[in-house]
């Protein structure tokens, strides 16, 4: 229709008319805008953390435990029952899995540490070094030293561990464990690093010793291991995947049970779900508000074109043009509001997520839904957000338009013309 | 002059209920959530704190850094500690508690665990903390126990224990060797807070003191106030009180425990974002309001300054009417906010529909109750009402200065 070109005219015109009112109601909705983008973008990155916490940190997406294990994890309890399995086999198969990219062993002892003069009790983490970089992340927090190799007698702690006791690297330290057999290993290592991942209750707790050196240690058998860790390819598809895995795995020989991350982190899972959920409501309220400054805006403005309506109304124009001229007025507002909005949100976002303010000397880390959090204030950004707001700025513009155009096409010609 | 501010504000009485809106609807929001996040602090602080070490707690100068039981209260101590709290004037004290704790190792056949033994008095515990209410089996300790132990519902299951069950729990002792004491599931605790349900175990005091080679010590001692509130009131007078006793140390829950002060502090950051991002809003949205009251109306001030008045004087009938609007919808908006928020959620909002797992609340050693029962503090309210204000005057100046310096003829001679 050539007469809505007109309209979409009159609307744009009418908008520059009043500069300053259209600037300060298009700076009110970028403003909308950027904060719901950061409020959300922080809130990601809060989750983002927690899950890089709760799973990535130690867990691993997919755990594979004898069916006994959980949730006793009961030490006896090692894959295969007490004759263990052949480990190499048992990886193999499951790397063999075209879902699954990695596989790590695990074996979990509970011990005391002791330094000589101080002694603490710990979590024994045996791993295979080099499968364990492939799945979680801790061994790549390593804030001095190195890490320990297998049948050294090498061990690697957490920082506040260290403090703790007193140790530097290259300093001995027995480690006292309950063994499978009902006697108490023992045995002298070397501490060779320590690692930091900024959480106390893990950088307190944690000792990570090569494999076979905890086995030796716990006096258990070199295919005996409590959990077999995987990275999975999709890892929103983890329950998928995990329930594809137990089906391969079942048959004669050792039972097994396939567990994704979601089933050991239930309260996790459901945190996470609990802020997506407080997003969409912050970003609500937000907008909302930002509903009332431009139907305000707007209202006043179609007070002050009374007369203008008027004629157009005289000369021949549906009440329905006269409206649509006023829903134009919000849409462009909006478009004019979100262009302002992502220029200035995007370089805030990209910069804030490259180099995000780290309260860690101001503020402690600490335990959020059975997972940790370090206060460093990540903004995770993803293409959903910006482009959700972006939809909810522009119908927060046309919805706060709806009104004042209503009121717009209820302008009776003669009154008006009239008298104002 | 005020009444021409208050006449102009009614004659535009739809214009001024819109703006009025926005600010009603953003302040009784603001003291709606607030009351809230006031409320799940408290009962975070509390959960955590009749857990933990108390609202105060007087240890050694040198056990919060060092945890060892090498920097413990002795018997002097601990009856001068005993006789500063009971002098606290007031009836804010509700309860103390002596408390031995060493980490240790609990192990059974199953299993092997680092955990937190608190050696306690089962008397005075029970009026400390809650957990003797959190029995999921068997029974909390009772004075005469010996060899009894009260362990948490995930230990107990990573451990094989049941009520009854016989563990051996190993320390390093006060002389530095490492010591085992074999005890007796008396009963079995569920918090829903992780690290307490795994890595917690009360025992008798005694039995501590026997096992730990040190007789008649304590690690902390532990007071429970009514509310956080008087927490560096209460620290205050009992360091006057203990000024003389150097290896006495009085610490409020802030420093105390703080994993919880850094989670608490890191939501109130986020309260206070988000607030400042409603308020910004209210904010543009008077500004608006207020600069196109005084655009669409130069004829009126035309004529105002035609009739006699100066610039400076428009310009304050300008300024005066951004305030009343301002400060009637504040009014409005914090009385609204409050009724709403007392008459409808006085007994608590109820959360829990929307988690099933309890732990999902649990953060920092305490735990938010899902039934959230909102708190106000009447500082934080005028405060809010102040913010309110200042927004209000900040946003009328402008307009009211563009008033003042209307050109008189240009703007009576432009009809429309």
């Amino acid at each position: 229709m050539a007469s809505d070109g007109v309209w979409w005219r009159v609307a744009w015109r009418n908008l520059w008319r009043n500069r300053g009112r259209t600037l300060i109601t298009a700076s009110g909705l970028a403003f909308g805008y950027l904060s719901a983008v950061v409020m959300v973008g922080l809130t990601d990155g809060m989750v983002a953390e927690l899950i890089e916490n709760g799973t990535r940190l130690m867990m691993g997406q997919v755990q594979v435990h004898s069916a006994e294990y959980l949730p006793e994890r009961n030490m006896h309890h090692t894959i295969g029952g007490y004759d263990g399995v052949d480990l190499e086999a048992l990886l193999a198969r499951l790397e063999a899995n075209p879902d699954v990219t990695a596989a790590a062993p695990r074996l979990y002892g509970g011990g005391l540490l002791s330094s000589g003069d101080e002694t603490k009790a710990g979590l024994l983490y045996g791993v295979d070094p080099d499968r364990e970089q492939q799945v979680s992340t801790l061994l790549s927090r390593v804030s001095q030293g190195r890490l320990p190799v297998p049948d050294a007698y090498e061990i690697l702690v957490g920082v506040e561990m260290a403090r703790q006791l007193s140790l530097s690297i290259g300093a001995e330290v027995v480690v006292v464990a309950p063994a499978s057999d009902g006697s108490m290993g023992n045995d002298l290592f070397t501490l060779v690093g320590t690692f930091e991942t900024g959480t106390p209750a893990i950088d307190a707790n944690y000792a990570v010793l090569p494999l076979s050196d905890l086995q030796y240690l716990m006096a258990m058998d070199p295919g005996r291991v409590h959990e077999v860790a995987l990275t999975v390819t999709r890892a929103w598809d983890t329950p998928l995947i995990a329930s594809g895995l137990a089906a391969s795995l079942e048959g004669s020989g050792p039972q097994f049970e396939v567990t994704p991350w979601t089933d050991l982190r239930p309260e996790l899972a459901e945190a996470i779900g609990l802020m997506d959920a407080v997003n969409y409501l912050i970003a609500g309220i937000i907008f909302s508000m930002a509903i009332f400054g431009v139907a305000n805006t707007m209202l006043i403005g179609t007070f002050e074109r009374r007369r203008e309506f008027a004629v157009v109304r005289a000369l021949g124009t549906t009440p329905l043009g006269v409206g649509r001229t006023v829903v134009y007025e919000g849409m462009i507002l909006g478009a004019i509001s979100l262009a302002v909005g992502a220029a200035i949100t995007w370089p805030i976002v990209v910069w804030w997520h490259n180099s995000p303010p780290d309260l860690t000397s101001v503020l402690g880390g600490f335990s959020f839904s059975g997972s940790q959090w370090r206060p460093i204030l990540r903004i995770e950004y993803s293409y959903d957000t910006p482009i959700i707001c972006a939809v909810a700025l522009f119908l927060t513009a046309v919805l706060a338009a709806l009104y004042p155009a209503w009121k717009a096409t209820r302008v009776p010609p003669a009154d008006a013309l009239a008298d104002r | 002059m005020l009444k021409l501010a208050a006449r102009s504000v009614g004659r535009n009485a739809r214009r001024s209920a819109l703006t009025a809106a926005a600010m009603v609807i953003g302040l009784a929001l603001l003291i709606f959530s607030r009351s809230l996040a006031e409320g799940a602090h408290e009962q975070w602080i509390t959960s955590a704190i009749r857990i933990g070490s108390g609202h105060v707690a007087i240890q050694a100068p040198e056990y919060l850094e060092s945890g060892k039981l090498e920097h413990r209260i002795g018997a002097v101590g601990h009856e001068r500690a005993l006789r500063a709290v009971e002098s606290v004037s007031g009836d804010q004290v509700l309860a103390h508690t002596p408390r031995l704790s060493v980490d240790g190792l609990a192990s059974s056949a199953a299993s092997a665990l680092p955990i937190r033994i608190e050696g306690v008095d089962p008397e005075q515990e029970r009026a400390f903390s809650d957990l003797d209410e959190k029995v999921e089996d068997g029974r909390y300790l009772e004075p005469g126990d010996r060899l009894h132990a009260y362990v948490g519902v995930e230990l107990a299951r990573r451990l094989g224990l049941k009520v009854g069950t016989r563990f051996v729990l190993t320390a390093q002792s006060a002389a530095g060797d490492v010591e085992g004491q074999l005890v007796r599931v008396a009963g079995i605790f569920r918090t829903s807070i992780p690290e307490m349900d795994q890595g917690l175990i009360h025992i008798p005091i005694e039995t501590a003191r026997e096992w730990l080679g040190t007789p008649d010590a304590v690690t902390t001692v532990a007071v429970l106030l009514a509310t956080s509130r008087d927490t560096d009131r209460v620290v205050s007078e009992l360091r006057d009180a203990l000024a003389g006793a150097s290896d006495l140390r009085v610490l409020g829950w802030r420093q105390a425990a703080p994993e919880l002060d850094s989670a608490l502090r890191m939501d109130d950051y986020g309260d206070y974002v988000f607030h400042s991002i409603l308020f910004a809003i209210v904010a543009l949205a008077i500004l608006n309001a207020v600069m196109m009251s005084v655009l669409g109306r130069r004829r009126e001030f035309g004529l105002l300054q035609a009739l006699g008045l100066t610039g400076a004087q428009t310009g304050w009938v300008v300024f005066g009417e951004g305030l009343f609007l301002t400060a009637v919808s504040g009014v409005v908006g914090m009385v609204l906010g409050f009724l709403f928020t007392w008459g409808f959620f006085r007994n608590g909002l109820d959360f829990s529909g929307l988690v099933e797992s309890e732990g999902a609340w649990a953060s920092a050693g305490g735990m938010v109750d899902p039934v959230i029962v909102p708190t106000f503090h009447s500082s934080q309210v005028l405060l809010s009402l102040y913010f309110i204000l200042i927004i209000g005057t900040l946003a009328s100046i402008y307009p009211a200065l563009r008033a003042s310096k209307l050109d008189v003829a240009e703007a009576m001679k432009f009809d429309r």
